[in-house]
Formats: structure tokens, C-alpha cells, sequence
């Protein structure tokens, strides 16, 4: 049978020290409150972030070319992107996939026939279908096939669009675009032209180029201007998250350029990231100073109550028993304070949802999973050390003599 | 059980006070049911012997043992253990708590391993004179009252062996004579052995062997 503790209570000198505890206590639930509100801030920093880039299956795709400088200027090799520079992109624990954006090595001239009376000089390029965002099953090309199918950039579309009244052309919508024949020459080394009917088959928001199948244009390369590209001015990389800090840093270090635009949040979530991970810090030493002080006002108490604690000990009170009682004595203050902290937390994240950030989607008016296991790890944690503690002390009695 | 002690002495002793002894420097063995009855004058370590054989001071040379186990083996949670089922002591400077009324001292010990109801209890303080004493916080009785407080805090867990250090040394010879009654009551219920330090002053004490420390 085990005793009871009722009786072992009065024994423990709580009335002194009372200053003491109550610092301890508010210390711990301040602590508690700012370790708890940076994870929530920092979770909250995560879902805004990574709402912002065109996404496919999770996923964001950036273009990356090497920045143009004076001194690579007349160096078109220098600009371009090698094997082992794109393996290496790939390598990177943040990079899910890279691909290079392959363009044409022979003079090609688009026109449109009577509709859209216009001939130009252009270029095409090709990319593993994978990182297109649209590719109908009849984006493909084999030899001898004289209808070469065309992803065209959707704000190519937009800009033929703004300047085609003024120069008298009709505007095109994106379903009549289809239905354009285009015609396609390409000229070889020795400039004899090859005729090919080109159609656009879908319209890309991700790429900006007019991207044609790779086996037309490995083929057009190695047959028009004698041998296959196997270097890129562009990249494109997959990545689960383009505003990552990492990536950004490991571009930066590189001199690799990048769309601005699909990474600008990067920048204030890396500033914002180190703020809260600094907030976060912060209040780990808050939780870690209050329970110091509490391991001081414990030892004070049972400093205090020796005298009755020794002779518990010796009258026959296992020294596992007392120590685990007196240990449990503080757990449900400090699960109350601990509790106290995800309250206010859970209000905080409300009104932060509700009145900050207007209700927006991707955000949750409630407090993250991770908060509540936080919680409950604070609260094994004192219970634990408490109880190491108050056994070293009682375990210390032992050994004195009596 | 049996207790046996083995070239017991203090470590701050001369080895010279083996010679004079009958206890120091001695193999010696007690039984249950044994009335031993230790004559000691003082400062020839009486309360050294008590606390030796309790396990709550270690200086010493020499072995004890409780059924060939040495003391000295014991882990810390085995002593609490065998304090609690086997080891019963009256000491000589009482240690109550002082804070707390005669029936909380009891109660706090008669927890651990009951022996007696709560009833009982009431009925040995009334044997012993302090049944009106039982809501008397402890440091406002006398010295008398204390000890018999700690005389029947000893009966309230089972035990083969009650150590008794000087347990009289603030009774007149009535209270005296009826506290070793209980004593003697309680101790053949258990069947234990009663080892009885003291001057050489109380002759009631009926015993079956006697030691010159």
C-alpha cells in the first residue's frame, strides 16, 4: 500500500518564498508565450509565402540565366549554362528538378500567310515536357512530320494583341490562335530553305519562349546547323518552394539571375524568418531562465523543509516515493501556466487572422499542430527535471549523516 | 530474523575499546524473540550502536548483518523498505515532527506499513497517559509526553527487531514501568527481537541476555 500524500504536505515549507514562485511562474508563462507565438508566426510566414508562384503539383518552377556582364559580354559560351553547372543546380537538397531551355542553332523566318501578313526572323526552343505547365497530347514531332506543334507564352499573345490594331492586323483570341497555320523556314548551312506548317497547340503562362518538341528541334540542330546544343542561356528549376532563403542564397552566390517577381516575398520571409527565429530564441531562454528560477525556489523550499524531509527518510519513506510526490506537487501549476500561454496564443492567432490579415485562406484562424506538441514536451520536460531534482536533493540527505 | 554483527566498532574509536567491551570488536548473533539488554555508561557509544545498526551513520569498521545480508550492501530504497517492514526504532532524542500534533506524528508513520487502526492508536496513548494529548501540537508537549509519543510511533509498522535507545530518559518509573509493558506487549505480537540500550538504571526490563558495551 502506498501512503498517502495528504499527510506529507503540511511538511513542506511553501509559505516563505512566495515572491520567488510567482516571478517563476510569470516568467515561465511569458516564456512560454513568445516561444509559442514565433513557431505560430513562423508557420503562419510559411503557408502567405508559398501561395505566390504559378504551381504545379506542389510545385514552383523558376527560370535562372547567368547574368550578362562586361566582362562575358562577347563570350556567348560564358553565359551558358554547362552539364556540370546544371548537375550541380540539381545536386542542392532544395532543388527537386532542373531543366535546360535548348534553342535552335539555324536561322528559322515565321510568317502567317494572307490572314496575318507579317514575315520575321525568330527563334524556337525546347524543354522536358515535364516542366511545361500546359502539353496536349499532340505536342509531338517526328521526322518527317511536316506540322511542327507550338507552345507559345501567353504574353506573347498579349503583346501581339496591343500592338496589331495600329499596324492593321486582326487581334487574335486564345481559341482562334489554334486554328492559325503558320509557315515555318529553315534555313541550313548553305541557306536552302525547308518549308514546315507550324501550329500553336496551347498557350504557356510558366515559359516564356516558343517552345516547339525536342525531337524537332535535336533533329533541326544536328541537320540545319550541324551539331546538337547541349548548352542553355536558361534554366528552369523545380523547386517546392521558390521563396526558400536557401535557394535565394545559393543563386545569389552563384551570380545566377532569376525573375524577381516569383521570388520577391523571398527576401522579406528571410528577414522575417530570422526575426521570428531570433523571437523564437529569445523566448526559449525566457522558458529556460524561469525554470532555472524555479529549480531555485525548490531547492530553497526543500532547503527549507529539510529537517522534515530527513526524518521522513529515516522513520522509512523510500526516497523514490517522496521525491515524486513533492515533484508532482508543482506539475498542475505547471501545466496551468503552460496552458495559460496556448490560450493567449490561440487568441492571439485569431485576432491576427481575423482583424490583420482579413480572413485570408491560407491562413488558419487556429494555433498550428506543432504548438501543441511543443506544449506537452514543456510540460514533460519540468515535470522531469523537477523530479531529478528533488530526488538528487533527497538522495543528498541520505548521505548525511543524521 | 537474524542479526548478526561482526568486529563491530566506530571508526572513531581506539581500537583499545574492543578489550573492555563485550558488543565492540565482537561476532555476535540475535535472534527473533530475544530480550537483549545493552548496559552502557555514557560516551561509550550507545547512540553510535543504535544508529549503526538503524543504517543511518556508516562510520564504522566490521559487518552487520540481517539474515546474512550486510548492511553496507543495501541500497538506499532497501533500507527505506526494511525500515518500513522489518526495522523499528525509539530514539533517544525523540525526533518528532515538532510542527505537527501527536496524532499527525503517528498517523505520518502508520501510513507507510499500518500495524494497528486508527482506533488502536487512541488506545495506546491512553495506556501511556497522552490520549488527551492527540491534538497537542508536539513542540508544546513535555519532554515526558514526546517520548512516549515516540515510543508508540514505534508500534505502528510491523517489525522483527526494535532498537531502543536510553527510551526512558525523560519518564519517571511508573510511566516507565508502564511504557515497557506496551513494549514488551507489542514485541511478542511480532515475535521480535528487542535490543534495549541504557544506562544501567532500569531494572524492569526483563531480558534474556545481557551486554556490557
Amino acid at each position: 500500500m502506498n501512503p498517502s500524500f495528504k499527510h506529507i504536505k503540511p511538511l513542506l515549507q511553501t509559505d516563505g518564498n512566495k515572491t520567488s514562485r510567482w516571478f517563476s511562474y510569470i516568467g515561465l508563462c511569458i516564456g512560454v508565450l513568445l516561444l509559442l507565438c514565433s513557431i505560430q508566426m513562423f508557420v503562419n510566414l510559411q503557408s502567405l509565402l508559398r501561395q505566390n508562384s504559378t504551381r504545379k503539383n506542389g510545385y514552383d518552377f523558376i527560370p535562372v540565366r547567368k547574368a550578362v556582364t562586361n566582362e562575358t559580354m562577347g563570350n556567348a559560351e560564358l553565359n551558358m549554362f554547362s552539364k556540370e553547372e546544371a548537375d550541380e543546380l540539381s545536386k542542392q537538397s532544395f532543388i527537386d528538378g532542373v531543366a535546360p531551355l535548348i534553342a535552335n542553332n539555324f536561322r528559322l523566318q515565321l510568317s502567317a500567310g494572307r490572314v496575318l501578313e507579317f514575315e520575321t526572323d525568330f527563334f524556337i526552343e525546347a524543354i522536358a515536357n515535364e516542366f511545361i505547365d500546359t502539353v496536349p497530347s499532340s505536342f509531338i514531332w517526328k521526322e518527317g512530320d511536316e506540322t511542327i506543334p507550338m507552345i507559345v507564352s501567353s504574353d506573347f499573345l498579349e503583346i501581339y494583341n496591343v500592338f496589331a490594331p495600329g499596324y492593321g492586323l486582326p487581334q487574335l483570341s486564345e481559341a482562334t490562335i489554334s486554328s492559325l497555320v503558320l509557315t515555318i523556314k529553315c534555313f541550313d548551312r548553305q541557306q536552302n530553305e525547308i518549308l514546315f506548317k507550324g501550329n500553336i497547340v496551347a498557350l504557356s503562362d510558366r515559359i516564356n519562349s516558343i517552345l516547339v518538341p525536342k525531337t524537332f528541334l535535336d533533329w533541326g540542330n544536328t541537320n540545319f546547323g550541324n551539331k546538337p546544343v547541349t548548352k542553355a542561356s536558361r534554366l528552369y528549376l523545380k523547386t517546392k518552394d521558390a521563396n526558400n532563403p536557401e535557394l535565394l542564397s545559393f543563386l545569389e552566390k552563384k551570380n545566377y539571375k532569376l525573375n524577381k517577381d516569383k521570388t520577391r516575398f523571398g527576401r522579406v520571409k528571410q528577414v522575417l524568418q530570422g526575426v521570428f527565429t531570433g523571437l523564437g530564441f529569445f523566448g526559449l531562454i525566457v522558458v529556460i531562465l524561469a525554470l532555472l528560477l524555479f529549480s531555485f525556489y525548490l531547492q530553497l523550499l526543500i532547503a527549507k523543509s529539510k529537517d522534515n524531509l530527513q526524518l521522513l527518510l529515516t522513520i522509512g519513506y523510500s526516497p523514490t516515493w517522496l521525491s515524486s510526490n513533492v515533484a508532482k506537487q508543482f506539475i498542475p501549476v505547471y501545466i496551468i501556466v503552460v496552458l495559460v500561454a496556448l490560450a493567449i496564443t490561440q487568441i492571439l492567432q485569431w485576432s491576427f487572422h481575423h482583424f490583420v490579415m482579413y480572413n485570408r485562406p491560407e491562413l488558419s484562424s487556429f494555433i498550428h499542430w506543432s504548438l501543441l506538441a511543443v506544449t506537452m514536451l514543456l510540460i514533460l520536460l519540468s515535470g522531469i527535471t523537477n523530479h531529478w531534482l528533488v530526488k538528487k536533493l533527497l538522495h543528498n540527505f541520505y548521505k548525511q549523516p543524521q | 530474523m537474524q542479526l548478526q554483527i561482526k568486529n563491530l566498532l566506530p571508526t572513531y574509536f581506539d581500537e583499545s575499546r574492543k578489550n573492555n567491551s563485550e558488543v565492540w570488536g565482537k561476532d555476535l548473533i540475535f535472534n527473533s524473540g530475544e530480550l537483549v539488554k545493552i548496559v552502557a555508561p555514557s560516551g561509550s557509544g550507545k547512540t553510535s550502536l543504535i544508529h549503526f545498526l538503524y543504517g543511518i551513520r556508516q562510520l564504522f569498521s566490521g559487518n552487520i548483518l540481517y539474515d546474512n545480508k550486510d548492511l553496507k550492501n543495501y541500497s538506499i530504497e532497501n533500507i527505506a523498505a526494511f525500515r518500513k517492514d522489518n526495522l523499528s526504532i525509539v530514539f533517544q532524542d525523540m525526533r518528532l515532527f515538532s510542527h505537527q500534533t501527536v496524532w499527525e506524528n503517528l498517523e505520518i508513520k502508520r501510513q507507510l506499513n499500518p500495524f494497528h487502526t486508527p482506533e488502536k492508536i487512541q488506545e495506546l496513548c491512553e495506556r501511556l497517559g497522552i490520549g488527551d494529548k492527540l491534538n497537542s501540537i508536539c513542540s508544546n508537549c513535555s519532554y515526558g509526553e514526546q517520548q512516549r509519543v515516540s515510543i508508540i510511533r514505534s508500534f505502528m509498522q510491523p517489525f522483527d527487531f526494535l532498537l531502543l535507545d536510553e527510551p526512558f530518559s525523560h519518564l519517571d518509573n511508573a510511566n516507565s514501568e508502564k511504557a515497557m509493558e506496551l513494549i514488551l506487549e507489542e514485541a511478542k505480537k511480532r515475535k521480535a527481537c528487542v535490543l534495549f540500550v541504557d544506562l544501567e538504571r532500569v531494572e524492569f526490563f526483563p531480558y534474556t541476555r545481557i551486554l556490557h558495551l
